[in-house]
């Protein structure tokens, strides 16, 4: 089972929308994944366990070191959603 | 019967309903008319109406636990700070539960595509949620006003006001924050910015200031434990109820409740969004495929802003920063005690951050002078927003002795200056509103933000990953 961060300001309203996407798709390419939401503040490099983030929000660029973090901020706007899906797909694929 | 009565009959009935009812069925409408299967529809109706009923019982477990233990603080501590603050949560139940915000999202939606098809904007606003802000001030017009259509125009103003603000600041979204293509219509955060511009320009012109640096890093490392609520909440809830004299089984009972609500509201609304995520994805499929080929702005969240390192240390000083303030500014007749909204210190910054070009120190200081100003604008707005609270079918209070206020709009320049102007006549008040947009309009175009007006370098030129 892969495992999925989905990060955003506060924790609840942009994560909602990316996590909800963001599960359609792992479903839709039957892609076992656990997705969880947290705002950027509560995470620390040292407590991440996950195959890849998707931050609708700038990440610290220590966390890039440690996991792939994807720009979900397509997500949200759905232009080039598509790309980053995809690029998820792989991310865990390769992981 | 005259048109207007039918109206009002109508209004009182909507009312009688309350939230949980109506707001879905006006969901699923919008949803249909997007074109939505109505399976999908109907499930974020019902998704809405859970998340209300779940917004109402954890708002309620705050406000019991800080009415018990409110007034007792003011009294045993001396502060003087008997009006608590009870968060962005609360106030976006009450705002899409009252009858400006129950019609808020379709208005809102024709309203951008006019404006956009005119020419007026370039910002498309697809951030539905946020429709909420707008829907505020009309709840405070309303309670202000009494008068329906005063209280859509007010919001609909505030709605143009976010467009035009958004606009205002497309260059500091694309040179700070490196997001081309997006703008930032949060009337929360923009509301802030605009306060924050003169005294931005000052700062930028006292010599030597910028020499002194923080550094965001450090400081997120040592503040971190306060990035989280539900820590935060519980200390906070501590210190209260120690202040207010409970014993330690109280104190702690008052604690853990607190963190609960901090951790548990959020979620709730984290449900609210759940549900109108369909309809948001619906909505910019169709806003954006009839201005294809055009230039436009997609307008979200100030959330998006605020994993810039500058952002989070800045949001996470404003914590120690906005209580030492409440408590300095109390016999200069504060009398708000910051609360719920601590936790959203980020969403202060996010906007003032690129207005100094992400110095630390300076971002304090603008969040200084604004959330002061705004800690006296939410104490004044308190009898109102409790009021409100008290008569909202969305949010169920109990009787207590506490007043309420939030932070998050309460401190809002454009909450507090609609509150009073919507008082005056109701001519003066719409020419006013008018002028006031006309004004921003005027700014938007010759002075953009970042560019002729405390311009920022733009990284075009070596493009780092965001």
């Amino acid at each position: 089972m892969k495992k999925v961060y989905v990060v955003c300001a506060a924790g609840v309203a942009t994560s909602t929308m990316v996590r909800m996407k963001v599960e359609d798709f792992l479903r839709e390419r039957g892609i076992d994944a656990h997705v969880t939401q947290y705002r950027v503040s509560e995470l620390s490099v040292d407590r991440v366990d996950a195959d890849a983030i998707v931050s609708t929000t700038g990440m610290p660029d220590e966390f890039a070191e440690v996991v792939p973090v994807l720009n979900g901020v397509a997500l949200l706007t759905g232009i080039g959603q598509q790309a980053v899906l995809e690029e998820l797909a792989e991310v865990l694929a390769r992981s | 019967m005259k048109f207007d009565e039918i109206l009002a009959g109508v209004g009182n009935i909507l009312n009688g309903l309350g939230a949980t009812i109506v707001l879905p069925f006006i969901i699923i409408i919008v949803g249909l008319v997007f074109g939505l299967k109505f399976s999908r529809a109907a499930r974020s109706g019902l998704t809405i109406a859970i998340a209300f009923v779940g917004i109402g019982l954890t708002v309620g477990l705050l406000g019991s636990t800080v009415s018990a233990i409110g007034e007792a603080f003011a009294d045993a501590s001396g502060t003087g700070l008997r009006v608590m603050d009870i968060g962005w949560p609360a106030a976006s139940a009450l705002a899409f539960g009252s009858s400006v915000g129950y019609i808020i999202i379709p208005v809102g939606i024709v309203l951008n595509l006019v404006l956009v098809a005119v020419s007026v904007t370039n910002t498309l606003n697809i951030d539905l949620w946020n429709y909420w802000h707008m829907a505020f001030v009309g709840a405070l017009v309303l309670f202000v006003t009494e008068n329906f259509w005063m209280a859509l125009f007010a919001a609909l103003i505030c709605f143009v006001i976010a467009l035009f603000l958004a606009d205002w600041s497309v260059p500091l979204v694309r040179r700070f924050f490196k997001l081309p293509g997006i703008s930032i219509p949060h009337l929360q955060s923009a509301g802030y910015m605009l306060l924050a511009v003169p005294f931005a320009w000052v700062l930028r012109k006292i010599p030597g200031l910028s020499k002194l640096r923080l550094d965001p890093d450090t400081t997120r490392r040592r503040l971190g434990l306060l990035g989280e609520p539900m820590v935060l909440g519980f200390l906070i809830g501590l210190a209260l109820a120690l202040a207010a004299r409970q014993d330690t089984v109280a104190a702690l009972t008052t604690a853990v409740n607190i963190a609960a609500t901090m951790l548990l509201i959020p979620r709730m609304v984290g449900i609210l969004v759940e549900g109108l995520a369909p309809l948001a994805d619906a909505a910019s499929t169709f806003m954006s495929k009839r201005f294809a080929g055009r230039e436009i702005n997609i307008g979200l969240d100030a959330a998006v802003l605020i994993g810039n390192p500058a952002v989070i240390a800045g949001g996470l000083l404003m914590v120690p920063v906005e209580i030492a303030l409440a408590l300095a500014l109390a016999p200069l007749g504060n009398g708000t005690l910051p609360f719920v909204d601590l936790a959203d210190g980020p969403f202060v910054a996010a906007l003032l951050a690129p207005l100094v070009a992400g110095d630390l120190l300076m971002i304090v200081i603008l969040g200084a002078i604004v959330m002061g100003i705004g800690l006296m604008f939410a104490t004044q707005l308190a009898p109102a927003i409790t009021d409100m609270v008290r008569n909202s079918a969305a949010v169920d209070l109990p009787e207590g002795y506490s007043q309420f206020t939030v932070m998050s709009d309460g401190a809002n320049p454009i909450s507090y200056l609609f509150y009073y102007l919507y008082q005056t006549p109701a001519v003066v008040a719409i020419i006013v509103s008018l002028l006031f947009v006309g004004g921003l309009y005027i700014l938007k175009e010759k002075f953009p933000l970042g560019e002729r007006l405390l311009p920022i370098a733009d990284p075009d030129a070596k493009p780092v990953s965001a």
